[in-house]
């Protein structure tokens, strides 16, 4: 009996190493330690502090979810153009930085979530009073080299503003000051936690003209992942902490916080 | 095995008459084989049990439980995206359609009821899931916050008594509350409920996919053990007692061999029924069902565009993305995107992508680029400030298009549907019909054994 227990165990057990050994990359769900990227570059949202510590939303969302999922996280730093790349060539696990999900790069990449739901929004003086994207006709708005949000307003929503090339938003901010353009577009996320940081009382508009999905970037291929990750972000919003976390970053930035709710996630196939 | 064609004169047993120890030697050797014997023949019989005890677990899960729970989540959504368009639709009627107006509403009476049924039923089937069940309770609570103020803009609209188009901003504001609620808090609860249990159903299949294959290597090798031991058991017989057959022993031998054929057998028709359930049929049963929920909901949104001003930009964008997301093509603005579609694009990423194959598959295709050229006919009335045009628009030539892409949809389903359901009572009727031989063959070769074995530890008595 010894010996037919001894043949079974080993024959279960090299069929099980098979079975294993053919599966695909790794899912995040079998590691201890997982690397998350999040963006250095926009305060409140994810920045790093001169002592080479990161903050902000989607800081304080990354680290939620690694607790959730039981890992130890590492942070790095990933600008808008090296997201796809850090995930891709394996130096991320995961990405939460401002990752708008679209079908293009869905092609590349998983999402998780969305976690949040944010709009493109118009930042703009105290003295202005926009109030939806139609008000930009004929008026001047930055448009940062590698972002397409002002060109959204002119092509998707079709409203003949003036584009004004500038680098950053730094640069953007200082030229709204300073009356060489009458608004700033982008993500209201983004928008809040520049307004916050400069400090001199410009203000969103709340126009919430184009839905974006801010999802968490995986591996494609990682569905035990990313149903995990979404587990997660259910279990955020049930347990108070997104309200917590929204409150604490952009309660005071005008950002428009009266509906705080799951979003309708993507679907991790 | 290759013993079995020994003749029956073994040379040592002739010669010297047999030495006591020796003769007291053999009953021990037959009741060591016959243990051994049934030893593994309990084996096959557990490693089949447990295999198809795994199978059935398989196959509850993924067609007793989490399928039927989509098809209750997914009508959850659609009930509570049409409550929601019913009313966007009976704001914009104003005082101009009366008759259709009170059928909007009676409408969104009968999907509030078909939304509460559906909740409970979800709840129901929910079972101790803490995170679901609390999902169904707060989509529950919204429900009631919904209709008092979805009851508040319908009765302010019914007091203004405007013409059909955009109604007084009091009413629009109201309004605006109850869909922010509805959009932004309910639908995406139901949603999600429905790709959790895409997610459970995935679990199960992976799970089930690694272990059967497993437990019927089991059963194969717990089978080759019990015919082993049957053989040399008689092999042994035969030579200790010159008997060249054992009838009882050579018919156990023979049922054990069609039970080990037929238990693998049902394992792997088992194995199958589950692969077709789970990727032909159930993948594309949840994807259609998803695509109807988004899909409903833009025809709120087209209502929503006309009688909303301020927010018109946002409703628009929402259906383009709604739109690319079930049928991408590349497109900057929704006129491209119109343009392309009615076009005659077929290929295309996307929800519907993958499922727009074969005549049916095609049907949904066409259906969907009639609705999308209805509403580019809808928007440009709108954008020429033709209100009660693009109203009427949105009431007839829309709606109709939209009626035949759903139906189109629905038919598609169908098919998947019908293809799960068989799958799934395909394998659960194999699992009945080895249960019910199970029994008689542990029996019969149990019996069998002892017939074979008695008599002859008998002569030793």
């Amino acid at each position: 009996m010894k010996r037919v227990l001894a043949v079974t165990a080993a024959l279960v057990a090299a069929l099980a190493a098979g079975g294993c050994a053919s599966g695909e990359a790794a899912s995040i769900v079998d590691k201890d330690d997982i690397v998350i990227a999040v963006r250095p570059d926009l305060p409140s949202v994810g920045f790093r502090k001169a002592d080479g510590t990161f903050e902000g939303f989607d800081v304080d969302v990354a680290r939620y979810l690694a607790r959730k999922l039981g890992k130890h996280v590492t942070l790095m730093p990933a600008l808008a153009a090296d997201r796809d790349k850090v995930l891709l060539d394996g130096r991320a696990d995961m990405v939460v930085a401002t990752y708008t999900i679209d079908q293009d790069r869905k092609a590349k990449v998983l999402f998780a979530g969305p976690y949040h739901i944010s709009y493109q929004d118009i930042l703009m003086r105290p003295d202005e009073t926009f109030k939806n994207v139609r008000d930009l006709k004929g008026r001047r708005i930055c448009q940062v080299k590698g972002s397409n949000a002002a060109e959204r307003v002119t092509e998707e929503r079709k409203v003949a503003a003036q584009l004004v090339p500038f680098d950053d938003y730094a640069q953007c901010l200082e030229a709204l000051k300073s009356r060489q353009v009458d608004a700033v577009t982008t993500n209201d996320v983004i928008l809040a936690g520049l307004a916050m940081r400069d400090g001199s009382g410009l203000r969103l508009a709340n126009a919430q003209f184009n839905e974006q999905r801010t999802g968490v970037g995986l591996r494609k291929g990682d569905v035990p992942g990313c149903e995990e990750v979404n587990r997660a972000i259910i279990d955020m919003y049930q347990d108070g902490t997104a309200s917590k976390l929204l409150h604490k970053w952009f309660g005071k930035s005008g950002l428009n916080l009266g509906t705080i709710a799951v979003p309708q996630f993507e679907g991790c196939s | 095995m290759t013993m079995t064609q020994a003749p029956p004169p073994a040379p040592p047993m002739v010669a010297p008459p047999a030495p006591t120890p020796r003769r007291r030697n053999v009953p021990g050797r037959v009741r060591t084989l016959t243990g051994a014997t049934v030893a593994a023949l309990a084996l096959l019989f557990t490693a089949l049990a447990v295999g198809s005890s795994s199978a059935r677990d398989g196959l509850q899960v993924i067609g007793r439980d989490a399928g039927p729970q989509v098809v209750a989540t997914a009508g959850l959504y659609l009930a509570l995206s049409d409550m929601d368009a019913q009313v966007a639709g009976a704001l914009l009627m104003g005082n101009g359609y009366a008759d259709r107006r009170a059928d909007a509403l009676a409408r969104y009476e009968s999907r509030r009821s078909e939304a509460n049924q559906a909740l409970l039923k979800a709840f129901q089937l929910s079972g101790d899931d803490p995170a679901e069940r609390r999902t169904v309770q707060s989509v529950l609570d919204g429900l009631g916050r919904y209709e008092r103020l979805a009851g508040q803009a319908l009765l302010l609209d019914e007091r203004a008594g405007h013409a059909p188009g955009p109604p007084p901003a009091e009413v629009v504001a109201t309004y605006r509350q109850a869909t922010d609620l509805m959009r932004m808090v309910l639908l995406p609860q139901a949603y999600n409920l429905t790709l959790e249990n895409g997610t459970i159903v995935r679990r199960t299949y992976d799970d089930k996919a690694l272990m059967l294959p497993l437990l019927r290597a089991a059963v194969v090798v717990a089978g080759l053990l019990a015919l082993g031991c049957l053989l040399a058991l008689q092999v042994f017989l035969a030579r200790r007692f010159r008997r060249v057959f054992g009838p009882a022993l050579l018919v156990a031998t023979v049922t054990t061999a069609l039970a080990l054929l037929f238990g693998t057998n049902v394992l792997s028709q088992d194995q199958d029924a589950l692969r077709e359930a789970k990727k032909s049929s159930f993948d594309s049963v949840l994807t259609l069902a998803r695509t109807r929920a988004i899909s409903n909901s833009m025809q709120g949104d087209q209502s929503r565009y006309l009688l909303d001003k301020e927010r018109a930009d946002t409703y628009e964008h929402t259906f383009l993305d709604k739109s690319q997301s079930i049928f991408y093509v590349p497109a900057g603005n929704l006129e491209t995107y119109q343009a392309k579609v009615t076009q005659g694009e077929t290929k295309a990423l996307g929800l519907l992508g993958p499922e727009l194959v074969g005549p049916r598959g095609r049907d949904v295709a066409t259906a969907f680029a009639g609705f999308q050229a209805a509403d580019a006919d809808l928007r440009k009335l709108a954008l020429a400030g033709r209100v009660n045009g693009a109203v009427a628009a949105r009431l007839t030539t829309s709606t109709q298009a939209f009626d035949a892409y759903d139906r189109a949809v629905v038919a598609l389903a169908g098919q998947h549907e019908a293809d799960f359901e068989r799958a799934i009572g395909r394998g659960e009727n194999a699992l009945d019909n080895l249960w019910r031989l199970l029994p008689f063959a542990i029996g019969g070769i149990g019996l069998l054994v002892i017939a074979g074995v008695w008599p002859r530890l008998k002569e030793y008595r």
